[in-house]
């Protein structure tokens, strides 16, 4: 399943099918957790917390900066799951503001650099290794949701957003944004890794 | 034959090979399986109906008790058998529960099938009593390593029977296997790069 050709479909905010979609991205956050796994956690401490060059955020800050919203989007969307008492979805269709956040990070799209919301800007330094250890049971709590999320309905169940409780989303959209986010910072922490790859670092 | 059969022969090969007729009889047994990352393979509670051979991936088996602490005892990886032995060979609910840790490609055959064919072939008798022998002692090394061996110690054993599994399990789970404290593992891991 190719991310990028399911996204461009999406694009048009048409109606995809919600298996499909659910997939598509379960592929795509087993594609994070394999490079957290196989490169990240075997980084030392120092190599984590190195800022990059010009002064741009460190591996370990990407990473705890996406903790930051999977501290408050996991919970959300597991409690909305478990309240759902309706007939899965099969379909999902992005909202207008949805396709407007998820277009906002997809780095294939949009290079435009963002400030950093309240509550989700990253301390100076930090522990690498449990930064990169959260990031990685946030994926596979993720992993999870996405699973249960074949049972529940993708538009039908909205997510507050973390600034407002007053502004929500649907929750595929919300899957969606988080793992484009994602994407976008592991990028941005791939720029540090100074041709480590992950094989026979020790 | 099959490739996956032939990886499984291999094995059986070096543990101890059986008689042509034998081999065949055992080879059928087997049917190709497949799971996801993090998938539940065997839950605690449930029956262990199956042995499995990895062909790709690694899995492992751990305990999770009521206050929450988590065990982990055994990684899997190919080309080895897999599965919850102790509940499969003793046919309880399983205490433990069997699941990936990648996404993981076998074959697997029913245990009830495995069990009929040793009771008819002596030769598939020996080769189960040779295995869990084996797995026997390998159990009782690790036990003495957990007990005896300084943290670094355990962690430089782990490497030098598993080289690439810091590439392919969450450092979470290392450390719990070796009984090591999360920031003791990441200061090991620290020192070794320097």
């Amino acid at each position: 399943m190719d991310f990028d050709a399911t996204c461009t479909k999406i694009r048009n905010m048409n109606a995809v099918s919600a298996n499909k979609l659910l997939n598509t991205l379960e592929l795509r956050v087993d594609d994070h957790l394999q490079k957290a796994i196989a490169i990240y956690q075997n980084l030392s401490d120092v190599h984590l917390n190195q800022p990059a060059a010009g002064g741009g955020w460190s591996i370990a800050s990407c990473l705890e900066h996406l903790n930051s919203y999977g501290d408050y989007y996991l919970g959300e969307i597991s409690r909305a799951i478990q309240k759902y008492a309706g007939e899965p979805g099969t379909t999902a269709r992005r909202g207008w503001l949805g396709n407007y956040f998820i277009q906002m990070m997809d780095p294939d799209l949009s290079v435009k650099k963002y400030k950093a919301f309240k509550g989700h800007f990253p301390a100076e330094h930090l522990d690498g290794h449990l930064v990169v250890t959260r990031f990685i049971e946030q994926q596979h709590e993720l992993l999870d949701l996405l699973r249960r999320a074949a049972g529940a309905d993708l538009n039908r169940i909205s997510i507050p957003i973390s600034l407002t409780r007053f502004v929500r989303l649907k929750m595929g959209d919300t899957f969606e944004f988080i793992i484009m986010h994602n994407e976008r910072h592991i990028r941005q922490a791939d720029r540090n890794l100074n041709g480590v790859t992950g094989r026979g670092l020790l | 034959m099959d490739n996956d059969l032939k990886q499984l022969k291999g094995l059986v090969d070096a543990v101890m090979p059986l008689p042509e007729a034998d081999w065949l009889e055992f080879a059928v047994l087997w049917k190709p399986f497949s799971a996801r990352r993090k998938e539940t393979l065997t839950a605690m509670g449930e029956p262990e109906k199956y042995l499995y051979f990895v062909l790709e991936g690694v899995q492992r088996v751990f305990l999770l008790d009521e206050s929450g602490r988590e065990a982990t005892l055994i990684f899997t990886y190919a080309p080895s058998f897999g599965g919850v032995l102790d509940a499969m060979l003793a046919r309880q609910p399983s205490r433990y529960c069997y699941e990936t840790l990648s996404a993981s490609r076998f074959i697997r055959a029913p245990y009830s099938e495995i069990k009929l064919l040793a009771d008819r072939k002596k030769a598939m008798a020996d080769f189960m009593h040779v295995s869990l022998t084996a797995a026997l002692s390998g159990l009782l090394i690790r036990m003495a390593e957990l007990q005896c061996f300084s943290s670094e110690e355990k962690f430089r054993s782990l490497l030098s029977r598993s080289p690439h599994i810091l590439q392919h399990v969450p450092n979470k789970y290392l450390a719990n296997y070796l009984g090591i404290d999360p920031t003791n593992f990441s200061k090991l891991i620290n020192r070794m790069l320097i």
